[in-house]
């Protein structure tokens, strides 16, 4: 993506430190040219991330405004934020399963409930692989990892009968889809409809991991192995096949229904210093 | 000026607006509710924001969120909601966030007594968060009055220093009614002493200059100026790094803006001692208020007693323990945590004798009782926790 890279990132970081054969640059990139077709400017978007592969590999990769939050706790940073920021200027979050999903997740239901604008792009490379490849809470189930040596048996957040985006949807956003980082065209309009929601929105992107993962659940590192071992077993909702473990599409799209969070505080701030005003200090 | 008969939460919140918090994230808590709830009616009437998080980890977080991005916030908890500040305070301090946190201290660990004083989170604001390589600001008001002073305090040095500065609080300041004067003109604001510290924004692209100079505006995100902040060890510009030299550097910025400049922080009361006191007494908050009465009166039997009362807890003020004489730590809390300072700061060949109690106050009685005992050499047999009812 060199024109982008040009246009958008910092070439410090470009390209990443990720390891050979890493999926996190395609959801990266997809997120890069979805922006780019919706005419953004650098200065229109504050770019947030988390710890992990996905928030260190992304961390200080945006040409413009870059946060990075503590474990979990950046969807919490950006609620605050997005009080105090430009109401035109959009929050991107790109964070990991782990980060999101496991001690991020209170902040980020709340997050939901609250629709505070931010387009979450959670990048799942199916448990904790920085830290060596620990199982997740999208680790699909029967893989081995370095925590799961027996095969994955707790119970994960993406079996249709407990799907995290379920969840999610109860819990108030507005925006949410399911992707591989293969799946390219798709993966792109369901960021540019994220970018365009003016609410909560979560892409939840599944991507390979050659270093731990491949190792651990394929028995090898070999690229062209775990993209494929990936994209079998995902299809289009509505195409699932007896493997499939990512449905991927658009799950739920309320965009631009409900009053976004800083846009609600900002209302009823207005209507009680009105309402103060008139009636007169007490 | 305006006088009330309020609470200190009450006095807490009005030096928040005077010192123009526009945002304040909160947790409901025992003693610090009020605060937030005051928060809730006050600041939207300015155009402020009150946030109720899902928990104070989210609470502080949401509170450095608003910073971030320009406004002064606050946020209010009690002990067993500070230990889940632990998170957000390092960040707060590694990316240096301007934030003003109040800890209202009551009886612990965990839950405890949730209506009643303690002291004993004396260490816990000195080392709020994991990882070291940092000094903390920490102010310990011992009336409601001074409470919305040390508040207004807070939000200035936490401008000039940029890092969260704590208001080390207990129950019996927050929840007490006390006669507080709310100034209301410039004049009277500065005949009160108040300082105030506009936001600015850094201009990049060194955001975190490894120097020990205060008065460096921090990052604000949203004003165009490809600012970069996060929990990594951050070269200059505020890229994440990991090399020994990096982190050498941001501990030494971290550590020695805040050594290097304790005089501006500074703040204590002292009594008696001028003429070589046989004893001196230190307390803070609320403790502190009895210890004077009792050194006064002590005065007036003619013992020699003097008293320290720190004001600015952290940095510690070592400077004020010159004499050498047998020191009495009088804390809210029955393991003794000032006195270690105490007993680090004091003349080597000073003796240092500690008297405990937690979720009241001592008494004159007993430390007059304690006092005499000191003045006769006798040992302190005698500690607040050793009731002989049980």
């Amino acid at each position: 993506m060199d024109k982008l890279t040009d246009k958008y990132l910092r070439k410090r970081k470009i390209p990443s430190t990720a390891c050979s054969g890493c999926g996190l640059g395609q959801a990266h990139k997809a997120m890069v040219v979805a922006i780019d077709e919706l005419g953004f400017d650098f200065d229109d978007i504050i770019w947030g991330t988390s710890i992990g592969c996905a928030g260190r590999q992304t961390f200080a990769t945006w040409n413009g405004d870059n946060f990075a939050g503590t474990h979990g706790r950046v969807y919490a940073i950006a609620r605050g934020l997005r009080l105090a920021i430009p109401a035109e200027k959009k929050l991107v979050l790109t964070v990991g399963d782990g980060d999101a999903f496991g001690i991020g997740f209170n902040h980020l239901l709340h997050a939901a409930r609250s629709n505070a604008q931010m387009a979450v792009l959670v990048c799942d490379n199916l448990g904790y692989q920085s830290t060596g490849g620990q199982y997740g809470w999208t680790t699909p189930t029967g893989v081995k990892t370095d925590s799961s040596p027996y095969g994955m048996f707790e119970p994960n957040f993406v079996d249709p009968d407990r799907d995290i985006l379920e969840v999610l949807k109860a819990g108030g956003a507005t925006f949410l889809a399911r992707h591989v980082s293969m799946d390219g065209r798709s993966l792109v309009e369901s960021c540019k409809k994220a970018l365009q929601n003016n609410g909560f929105s979560l892409i939840h992107c599944v991507f390979p991991c050659i270093t731990n993962f491949g190792k651990n659940a394929l028995g090898s590192r070999n690229t062209v192995n775990m993209f494929n071992w990936i994209k079998n077993r995902a299809a289009p909702l509505g195409e699932e096949k007896e493997d499939t473990i990512w449905r991927t599409g658009i799950y739920h799209d309320a965009s631009n229904t409900r009053t976004e969070f800083s846009q609600m505080m900002r209302d009823k701030v207005s209507e009680i210093q009105r309402r103060y005003q008139n009636e007169g200090s007490h | 000026m305006k006088r009330y008969l309020e609470t200190g939460n009450f006095a807490i919140t009005q030096g928040a607006m005077l010192a123009g918090c526009n945002a304040f994230a909160g947790y409901p808590i025992t003693p610090a509710t009020e605060i937030a709830e005051a928060m809730s009616v006050n600041l939207p009437r300015i155009g402020g924001y009150y946030m109720q998080a899902e928990d104070e980890c989210a609470a502080m977080h949401l509170a450095i969120g608003a910073s971030l991005g320009g406004m002064k916030a606050m946020t209010a908890t009690s002990g067993p909601g500070f230990i889940l500040y632990a998170d957000p305070y390092g960040w707060a301090i590694g990316c240096e966030i301007p934030l003003v946190v109040l800890n209202s201290q009551r009886v612990g660990p965990v839950s405890g007594i949730t209506g009643a004083p303690g002291q004993g989170e004396f260490y816990n604001v000195r080392y709020p968060t994991q990882g070291g390589n940092y000094e903390t600001i920490v102010l310990a008001p011992n009336s409601s009055q001074e409470a919305m002073l040390m508040t207004v305090e807070a939000f200035y040095l936490s401008e000039r220093f940029r890092t969260p500065v704590t208001i080390l609080a207990d129950q019996l300041i927050t929840d007490g009614f006390e006669d507080i004067s709310v100034p209301e003109t410039d004049e009277e604001k500065e005949a009160m002493g108040m300082r105030f510290m506009e936001r600015k924004a850094h201009q990049g692209p060194e955001f975190y200059p490894p120097t020990d100079e205060i008065d460096i505006p921090p990052v604000v995100l949203g004003v165009g100026t490809k600012a970069l902040c996060s929990d990594w060890t951050p070269t200059e510009e505020g890229y994440d790094i990991e090399t020994v030299e990096a982190q050498h550097k941001h501990s030494y910025r971290m550590i020695y803006k805040i050594r290097n400049n304790r005089d501006i922080i500074s703040r204590y009361e002292t009594l008696f001692l001028d003429d070589d006191p046989d004893i001196i007494a230190v307390a803070y908050g609320t403790p502190a208020r009895t210890v004077k009465t009792a050194v006064k009166k002590a005065r007036e039997k003619g013992q020699k007693i003097g008293m320290i009362r720190p004001i600015s807890v952290w940095p510690f003020p070592d400077e004020l323990f010159k004499h050498k004489a047998k020191y009495l730590s009088v804390e809210l809390d029955y393991d003794g945590q000032m006195v270690r300072e105490v007993q680090r700061a004091a003349p080597a060949d000073s003796e240092i004798h500690f008297f405990g109690k937690c979720g009241e106050l001592p008494t004159v009685a007993e430390l007059h009782e304690t006092f005499d005992k000191l003045l006769k050499g006798e040992q302190l047999t005698r500690l607040g926790w050793e009731r002989e009812a049980w």
